[in-house]
């Protein structure tokens, strides 16, 4: 962070019409950073989408009042397995980046496969979950909590849609191409890693938000200290 | 993906530097001409065979630019068939006999968010975006075409969706371009059905949309310049164009989640913007959500929004002065300072919006506060605007014409946009004429003058031929006379209390001089809005007709003018990418043979210049 403020400032402080400063520039190669474009594509979508889920997260906060019924959430409950299968996601991601690296292609292919499964499930997973709740009555009406929730986990799930979108057409080329043409598609697959493992931290940040900051979660604290 | 990067150490793209330097002449490269090597390989584009693949589903940014310039303006061309519509009611009301109230307050509202969003972003960032990005930082094309192909026809389908509203049970909404809830969606609102539906359903196109053409602005402008490009060697065009874009992309979000909350507090029934509500006896089925929280979203999308219309108009006046007044622009490093210093601010100011909707009085000094600070870097940009103009070597020609309308216009509505950011000030001229006077000043007249002037600018390089000047001097003298006699009298309705978007006058105490004034405000307004049409004119004239223009008629220095085809082929370099050796504003240097260096001219070929002296 430091160092992309440094390069910030003193890009804004250069003087281009100066001799000096020519000589240096003329040697400039024309790009900013040394990333791939499909790298800086998702740091972008990245501040977007970070600029969305914390409006959805001050919207709830905002508009949570006393008194909501808040307990089926908190209940031990599929959510906590759907978590879980994400985590396993980031791991295989993991797993795929250090096979790149070992240019085992096979284990490429395999865990590229997983990752596309384990995210499918994911998804199956919350679907199951939101008719679960539909089943015991907290349907997106019912109050600003389940709204909320529903919209929230909408959006996030609209998001690993649009990233399995992008891993299908990777992983098919992965599966198509042979053992040597596999390590030049490095870029778009730590690509997709990235955008995987913030879609996990999103994911967490909301799911510590809905024990935490809630009605009952607060009648429980206030008990703690009386 | 077809435009895939590879950093490929060693890679000898075509380039103009592998050819002899202008000075040596022997074959070989003096070490201040030197360059490096190119380390990005050649895009590779898809180029259409077929009429629809070339002009319809195309992917050069250039004809989406175009695409993105005329689907803007034929909107905007609603838009202001729609204020005149409003100006007939208020000036002479028994002419419009077929207007109801509902259908003003439709009119009111479409014609303020065809004008914000589908007219002027659209216009600034999807029109000239396109346009210019890819031709002034020296690339062939955006980095992602297909994206950026889509993002057009999502625009395109949000405006379908946006006028469908006006063919539905109960026409558009009338709830006011804000559309603040609970109002919006609550039976005895114009278009409280389906109008506000699509309305939503339009915005949360439009904003998908631009996400994908914002991201190609983005990584275009930051990972695809060609060599010698540094940041601060792009005109304040591309500085303009590149910080309104991020503005968008953080601001927009907040439309989006607003649109969609209010989307399901219509169709699903949740609260998230609609407290318990009465309504004739009856309690409603919502409970529990904030209408501020609404206001809130609106406006921390709103007032960044502002600046996404101005800072593209900032950069592009700036380019445009500094061309036919020759000089280099005054100050280019506090210019662009002040673009991003003041993309920062403008998050920082969004509640003086709604000062009269009730918020801690601390709020309301702390936003005071940053909305006047925001004062400071775009009063610097206006002095050096004149300082650039100072003993310049001026050509008072149309394109010149128009940049003093702006500067003039801008100071005017920002004088008046100083009053409004004061709590004590703007409680009271809250909600009056005075309001839509300052904004259309200064955020619909002033931006509206840098389209024109860029218009007159930039048409050698898209159709090859020179717009005609006396049909652009009535273009430009009837605009900027009309203009300042529609505003300028609104201040003092303002003053004496006339409330904006009231259907009619009643018979209150103000009305004896209301009447009068708003018969001329009508009049100017019409005659206004009718002179546009002379560029229309001049331009399918100058099509047919029209002086051929050449390469760089204006002999300036940016890259999009030094092309080796005008207008530009897909592509836009030929062979061969330009390689940048200098900033583009050389103009008048002491030593030069002409009064303008190009970006691309060797340092060998001017050696005996004294560029740091210009």
């Amino acid at each position: 962070m430091s160092n992309l403020l440094k390069k910030l400032f003193g890009t804004l402080l250069q003087k281009p019409w100066e001799t000096e400063r020519a000589a240096i520039d003329n040697a400039h190669e024309g790009k900013t950073f040394d990333i791939s474009v499909q790298k800086s594509a998702v740091i972008i979508i990245f501040g977007i989408a970070t600029v969305l889920f914390s409006l959805i997260f001050t919207s709830y906060l905002y508009t949570l009042p006393p008194g909501q019924d808040t307990q089926y959430l908190l209940r031990p409950n599929l959510l906590w397995i759907n978590t879980l299968t994400l985590f396993f996601v980031t791991y295989f991601f993991n797993k795929v980046t250090n096979d790149l690296k070992k240019k085992d292609t096979l284990k490429v292919k395999r865990n590229l496969l997983i990752i596309g499964g384990l995210t499918y499930l994911f998804l199956f997973g919350q679907i199951i979950f939101w008719f679960q709740l539909l089943k015991s009555g907290n349907y997106v009406s019912t109050n600003s909590y389940f709204a909320n929730f529903y919209v929230f986990t909408a959006l996030h799930g609209l998001h690993l849609l649009g990233g399995l979108f992008f891993w299908g057409k990777v992983s098919s080329r992965v599966l198509k191409l042979e053992q040597n043409k596999i390590l030049e598609e490095e870029k778009n697959i730590s690509a997709l890693s990235l955008y995987w493992t913030y879609l996990l931290i999103v994911w967490l940040m909301f799911f510590l938000m809905i024990y935490i900051f809630n009605d009952a979660f607060v009648a429980w604290c206030k008990s703690l200290i009386s | 993906m077809s435009d895939e990067y590879e950093n490929k150490k060693g890679y000898q793209a075509q380039s103009s530097e592998s050819i002899s330097s202008g000075g040596g002449g022997s074959g070989t490269v003096s070490d201040a001409d030197y360059v490096r090597p190119a380390e990005i390989p050649e895009q590779d584009l898809y180029h259409g065979h077929s009429f629809i693949t070339k002009w319809v589903f195309c992917q050069d940014a250039k004809v989406i630019g175009v695409q993105y310039f005329l689907l803007a303006t034929f909107t905007g061309i609603i838009g202001l068939i729609l204020s005149w519509l409003m100006r007939l009611q208020l000036g002479f009301p028994e002419a419009a006999g077929f207007m109801t109230a509902e259908h003003y307050y439709q009119f009111v509202t479409m014609h303020g968010m065809i004008m914000v969003v589908y007219f002027l972003t659209a216009l600034f960032l999807g029109g000239f975006g396109n346009y210019l990005i890819p031709l002034m930082v020296g690339a062939r094309d955006m980095v992602f075409p297909y994206l950026n192909m889509v993002s057009f026809w999502m625009f395109f389908i949000a405006v379908v969706v946006l006028l469908a509203s006006f063919f539905v049970p109960g026409g558009p909404t009338g709830a006011g371009w804000t559309l603040y809830p609970p109002q919006t969606i609550l039976e005895g609102t114009p278009g409280s059905g389906m109008g506000i539906l699509l309305m939503c359903i339009s915005l949360i196109l439009f904003v998908a949309g631009f996400t994908m053409g914002g991201l190609n602005y983005l990584i275009t402008v930051l990972q695809a310049r060609t060599r010698g490009m540094t940041l601060m060697r792009m005109p304040l065009t591309v500085w303009g164009i590149f910080t309104a874009t991020v503005l968008a992309m953080l601001a927009f979000p907040a439309l989006l989640v607003g649109a969609l909350m209010m989307t399901l507090d219509k169709v699903l029934g949740t609260s998230f913007f609609m407290p318990t509500i009465l309504q004739a006896g009856e309690v409603l089925e919502y409970g529990g959500g904030s209408p501020i929280l609404f206001q809130h979203l609106f406006w921390f999308f709103g007032h960044p929004e502002v600046y996404i219309v101005a800072l593209p108009a900032f950069g592009i006046i700036s380019d445009l002065i500094s061309v036919h007044s020759r000089k280099n622009i005054f100050g280019y490093r506090m210019m662009v300072w002040a673009i991003v210093g003041i993309g920062a601010l403008s998050f920082f100011v969004w509640a003086h919006h709604m000062y009269v909707s009730g918020m801690n009085p601390w709020f309301g000094f702390f936003f005071a506060t940053t909305t006047l600070i925001i004062a400071i870097p775009t009063a610097m940009k206006v002095y050096n605007w004149v300082l650039t103009l100072w003993r310049g070597n001026i050509r008072l020609n149309v394109v010149m014409l128009w940049c003093l309308g702006f500067i003039i216009t801008f100071v005017n509505g920002g004088i008046t946009g100083i009053f409004l950011g004061n709590v004590s000030v703007d409680v009271p001229l809250s909600d009056t004429y005075f309001v839509i006077a300052h904004f259309h000043m200064v955020m619909g007249i002033a931006p509206l003058m840098v389209i024109m002037g860029a218009v007159y600018h930039w048409f050698p390089l898209v159709a090859g031929r020179f717009l005609d000047e006396t049909l652009g001097k009535w273009h430009f003298w009837l605009t900027f006379l009309g203009a300042y006699s529609i505003y300028f009298p609104m201040h003092y309705l303002g003053f004496i209390g006339v409330p904006r978007r009231y259907f009619e006058m009643y018979d209150s105490p103000y009305v004896t001089s209301a009447v009068g004034m708003n018969e001329f405000i009508s009049m100017a307004a019409f005659i206004v809005g009718a002179a546009q049409f002379i560029l229309i004119f001049n331009i399918i004239k100058t099509l047919k007709i029209g002086k051929p223009a050449g390469h760089n008629p204006w002999q300036a220095n940016s890259l999009e003018w030094l092309t080796p085809t005008v207008p530009p082929e897909h592509g836009n370099w030929g062979e061969k990418l330009p390689v940048v050796h200098r900033w583009p504003y050389d103009f008048s240097v002491p030593g030069a043979k002409e009064d303008f260096i190009t970006q691309t001219t060797p340092p060998s070929e001017v050696a005996e210049t004294e560029v740091e002296k210009t």
